[in-house]
This record gives structure tokens, C-alpha cells and sequence, in this order.
């Protein structure tokens, strides 16, 4: 389990987490979520004991990384996948990592062999691609069998083949119980391959929850289709309704239940032709939860 | 349970990085190519002109000196051997992976530290007796040449090494510092080219006091039979120069602890 207690970290006058208080279980996988930004990468140097939190700690089955008897026994962790001495082989990185845990090179050429870069491991890593390096770091977090596990954005650079084998593999190491925290800034990814999200923007926590619960919360619309638009519009704005959406085709409106809508245009004496609820795509609650939250957001048509 | 991770361990680890990658090669190669194809160089040059000198030079000919001559190339070899294995990892940014695998940073100084200076040590020793060996064979004849009979011979050589192991290792602590490679070797090379320069345009009465501490000139006195006029002896030179490597391997650690990686 990896515990995150009020966790804050300042650089100069940047905030890259704020108070951050949460915890991940073993036994599922966690996706930790939030737009592009230095939040979710900070969070898991500060685990790995690489960065000094300005205040807060975080703890690994109640430890703090520099506290760990056998780090790479105890959490394996893969953060960038290019930053490996392009100069070396892949199976002198691995030997190289597994003599400092006194683990066996016969280990090294396990993982080399479940990463599926067996034939390429006394390549030079400079020469590999996105996907392979990526890989090979699955393969250097796998070495000492840890129970805890870290993955920093790890679809970027694999091809669909990959990615569907990465979210497997993370499924069966939730499954054997460990602990598998996997960031991400794509909420269609972690929807498929995570079951627990932890939702960051700016560094601050936003939400947490199951993936189902999270999209259950959210504020659906529901789509209207009437004799006269500009006296339903009307109407249902007197109520309180938010219409998003005005064409040709009806209305979309939020804030009001599909029920309270066909009253609404009841009383005002316009003839509906369709009602319809729409429930929001999980993609859409994100956008929503993080909006306030993007660092650097497209201004879209005032640019123009 | 003992923890698995030891100094032991971590040597282990650092040894096998050392070794695989091609600047540490590379490193070694030009380190003898530079001491050893330099020193053949100049003891042939010597030879050649030995009639020619004046006599007063020839009185004051230091055979051992002009053999290890070399090295006053291959310090910048060596000195780049050591950044590298530190700058490596920051430009890499494998120094997480690294201090992932071995939390304790100290440790991680040590391990890498006593890979460097084992390595280099052994390498340089090889160098230096080699170069010496062959220009005393040059100088065999023409020139007075040395033997290893003399234990002040034997020491002169034996400090060659001891120089350019003391530079990497000032090297790679000037690489804790400044975590670049291109910044540390400016530094570098600045402290042993540029700094004798600076002297240089000095007056001479503070030439002879400040000529004494710079570290090339640490070198000239620690490589020479004979202690040069104005430098410090040859032991002090040698505490002289492990004080500044100690202090700047103090520093370049303290940071490594203190900073984030």
C-alpha cells in the first residue's frame, strides 16, 4: 500500500502538489489522472525518495522509500523510459540494477523474456524505439519481484498490440494481489486498464473513486427535440435549466431531469417530439472535473 | 533480515556501468595512448637534441620527469572518465533509476568513488611504468638515464598515477556539482590550463608564492625527481592536492544528498 499524507511540494514559486492525502490499495489497479502538468510525476519522485516534499510524507507499507531494507524488492517503478545510458545494453542495464539488490542475473534474463525484448537485449538502448524502451523498463520494475509498483504514463510509445498487453499484464499483477499505481493524462486509457482513479489538476486532489462511480456522479444531459425552440428555450431557462446546445435539430439541457423538462414544455404548451437523457462519457466528466484545472488551456476560437 | 543493498552491492553495480559503456573505453584508450605515445614522443625528441643542449640544462635533466611528460595530456582523459560517470547519469537521467536501486546516497558516492579510483589507479600505475620504462630504454646511451633500483625513481612513478587517479576523482566531483558534462569539463580544464595563465600575468613575487598551489603545478612537484624551485615537496604537494579533491568531493556529495534528483 502506498499511504500519501498532506503531501506539498514547492518549486521557487511553483506549487506541483498541494496537499495531496490519499492511499493506494493493493489488490487493484489505481490510475492517477490529471491534465499535462508537473503534479502526478512529482507525486511519484517524492515516493520513490528521489525529491524531498516541501511538507507531508509519503510512506510505502508504512516506510518511507529511504527507509526500505530491499527497495527494488519492495517497489519496482518505471518513470521514463528513455532514461537509460543510450550506451548500454539492455541486459547490462538490468544486471547493472539487479547487482545492487544482490538479485540473480538469472532474473535478468526472466523479465527480459516476459517484456519480450529477449532478442534485442545486448542492443544498445539508444537504438531502441519509444515502445521497446518502455519495455524495458517494465522489465527493470518486474526485477525484484516488488509488491508495490509505479508506472509513470506507460502507454506512451506502444503500439496497440502494446497497449493491450501492458493492461493486461497490469490487471494480472493487481490480481496477485500488489499494489499498481499507473498515472496517465488520457481517461480513455485508465478507463479500460484501471479500476480505482485518483483525479489531480494543479497539483490538488479533485476526486477519487471507481470508474463506474465517477461517471455514475456525473451530470448528464438530455437531449430535446419540440414544435417551437426559441419558446421552449425560454421556458426552460425561466426554470433554471442550462441549454448547451441550439440547432436545427433541439436542445441540449443540463441541470434538469428529463421528467421536469416534458413538464416544462407541458405548461408552456409546446409539443415535444423527442426526450431523451444522455449520459456523459467518462472522457466528458474529466474535461468537466479538470477544466479549472489545465495548465495551459486552448483559448479555441478567440485566438482566431 | 539484513538489507541487500551494501556497499558491497553497490560496487558491484557501479563496476558493471563502468565498464559497459564506450567513453570509459574510449577513456582508457586515449589515457595510454596520451602518457605512454606522448612520453615515447618527447624521450626520442630529447635524445635526438641531447648534444645540442646547454650544459647547465643538462646538469638539471630530470629523466623520470621528461618520461612521465604524458601525463601533463592524459590528466584531461582522465579527469573526463570521472565526470562522465556521474554527468552520464544526469544527462541520461538514469540517476533515478539509480538512486531507486540504492536509496542511501552516500553509499552510492562511496561505491561509485571506489570504482573510479580502483580502476584508474590500476590503469594510470600500468601507464606511468610503461612510459617510464620505455624512455629510459630511449634515453639508454645518449642521455642519463634512471633506474627502478632507486626508491626515489619508484616513488616518482608511483605518484604519476596517483596524480591522474587524484584528477579523476576531481573530476567526477566536480561532476556532483555541477551534474553537466560540458560545464564541468570547461571547469576542469580551466583549473589546469587557464589558471597558470592567470598566475602567469601576475608579478613575480606573487607568481612564486601562488605557482605553488595551482593543481598542475601540484603534479609537477609530486613527478619530479628533484622538487622544482618554488613548489612545495613532494609529500606536500601530494596532501595539497587530496585536500582540494577532498573538499570538492565533500561539496559534490553534501549537494547530491541535500537536492532533489
Amino acid at each position: 500500500m502506498i499511504k500519501i499524507d498532506h503531501l506539498t511540494k514547492r518549486y521557487g514559486d511553483t506549487l506541483a502538489v498541494d496537499d495531496l492525502d490519499f492511499e493506494v490499495r493493493p489488490g487493484v489497479v489505481t490510475g492517477f489522472l490529471g491534465p499535462n502538468g508537473p503534479g502526478k510525476s512529482t507525486t511519484m519522485r517524492i515516493i520513490l525518495g528521489l525529491d524531498r516534499p516541501t511538507t507531508g510524507r509519503a510512506t510505502i507499507e508504512g516506510k518511507r522509500y529511504a527507509e526500505l531494507r530491499d527497495p527494488l524488492h519492495e517497489v519496482g517503478a518505471l518513470l521514463d523510459a528513455k532514461a537509460i545510458h543510450p550506451g548500454r545494453s539492455a541486459r547490462n542495464h538490468l544486471r547493472a540494477l539487479a547487482a545492487s539488490n544482490r538479485i540473480p542475473f538469472s532474473r535478468v534474463d526472466e523479465v527480459l523474456e516476459f517484456s519480450g525484448i529477449s532478442s534485442v537485449a545486448d542492443k544498445k538502448v539508444g537504438d531502441y524505439s519509444l515502445g521497446m524502451s518502455q519495455r524495458l523498463g517494465i522489465a527493470g520494475a518486474l526485477l525484484g519481484d516488488p509488491g508495490v509498483l509505479l508506472f509513470d504514463e506507460p502507454v506512451n510509445g506502444l503500439d496497440p498490440e502494446g497497449i493491450r498487453w501492458i493492461r493486461e499484464f497490469f490487471r494480472s499483477l493487481a490480481n496477485e494481489g500488489r499494489t499498481v499505481f499507473v498515472s496517465s493524462h488520457l481517461m480513455s486509457e485508465m478507463a479500460v486498464s484501471a479500476d480505482q482513479i485518483i483525479v489531480i489538476g494543479r497539483g490538488k486532489f479533485i476526486t477519487q473513486g471507481s470508474v463506474d462511480a465517477l461517471t455514475a456522479s456525473a451530470k448528464g444531459t438530455v437531449f430535446v427535440r419540440g414544435a417551437n425552440h426559441q419558446q421552449l428555450l425560454a421556458a426552460l431557462k425561466a426554470h433554471h435549466g442550462v441549454v448547451h446546445e441550439v440547432n436545427d435539430e433541439g436542445l441540449s439541457v443540463s441541470d434538469l431531469t428529463s421528467d421536469q423538462i416534458g413538464q416544462i414544455a407541458f405548461e408552456a404548451g409546446v409539443a415535444l417530439y423527442e426526450l431523451t437523457p444522455q449520459r456523459a462519457s467518462l472522457e466528458e466528466v474529466y474535461m468537466d472535473l479538470t477544466a479549472d484545472a489545465v495548465e495551459y488551456g486552448s483559448t479555441g476560437a478567440r485566438r482566431e | 533480515m539484513s538489507s541487500d543493498v551494501t556497499l558491497g552491492s553497490t560496487i558491484r553495480s557501479e563496476w558493471i556501468k563502468f565498464r559497459t559503456v564506450r567513453s570509459t573505453i574510449m577513456g582508457v584508450i586515449i589515457t595510454f595512448v596520451l602518457t605512454v605515445g606522448l612520453g615515447a614522443l618527447i624521450t626520442t625528441a630529447v635524445r635526438a637534441h641531447w648534444h645540442t643542449m646547454n650544459p647547465a640544462r643538462q646538469l638539471t635533466f630530470d629523466p623520470v620527469s621528461a618520461s612521465l611528460s604524458g601525463i601533463l595530456f592524459a590528466q584531461f582523459a582522465v579527469g573526463v572518465i570521472g565526470t562522465l560517470f556521474i554527468t552520464s547519469e544526469y544527462s541520461s537521467g538514469s540517476i533515478r533509476t539509480t538512486l531507486a536501486a540504492v536509496p542511501n546516497r552516500l553509499e552510492l558516492v562511496w561505491g561509485k568513488l571506489l570504482v573510479l579510483a580502483a580502476s584508474m589507479f590500476v590503469v594510470s600505475e600500468i601507464a606511468c611504468f610503461i612510459t617510464f620504462i620505455m624512455g629510459q630504454a630511449i634515453f639508454s646511451g645518449v642521455v642519463p638515464s634512471a633506474s627502478l633500483g632507486s626508491a626515489a625513481v619508484v616513488r616518482t612513478v608511483i605518484l604519476a598515477g596517483v596524480y591522474l587517479t587524484l584528477l579523476s576523482v576531481l573530476g567526477f566531483s566536480l561532476g556532483l556539482i555541477l551534474r553537466q558534462s560540458a560545464a564541468c569539463i570547461s571547469v576542469f580544464t580551466s583549473l589546469l590550463l587557464i589558471l597558470p595563465i592567470i598566475v602567469f600575468l601576475l608579478p613575480q613575487s606573487w607568481q612564486n608564492t601562488i605557482t605553488k598551489f595551482e593543481p598542475s603545478e601540484l603534479g609537477h612537484a609530486m613527478t619530479s625527481l628533484t622538487t622544482p624551485t618554488n613548489d612545495f615537496g613532494t609529500w606536500t604537494s601530494l596532501i595539497v592536492l587530496s585536500i582540494y579533491v577532498v573538499v570538492v568531493l565533500g561539496v559534490g556529495t553534501t549537494m547530491l544528498i541535500r537536492r532533489d534528483a
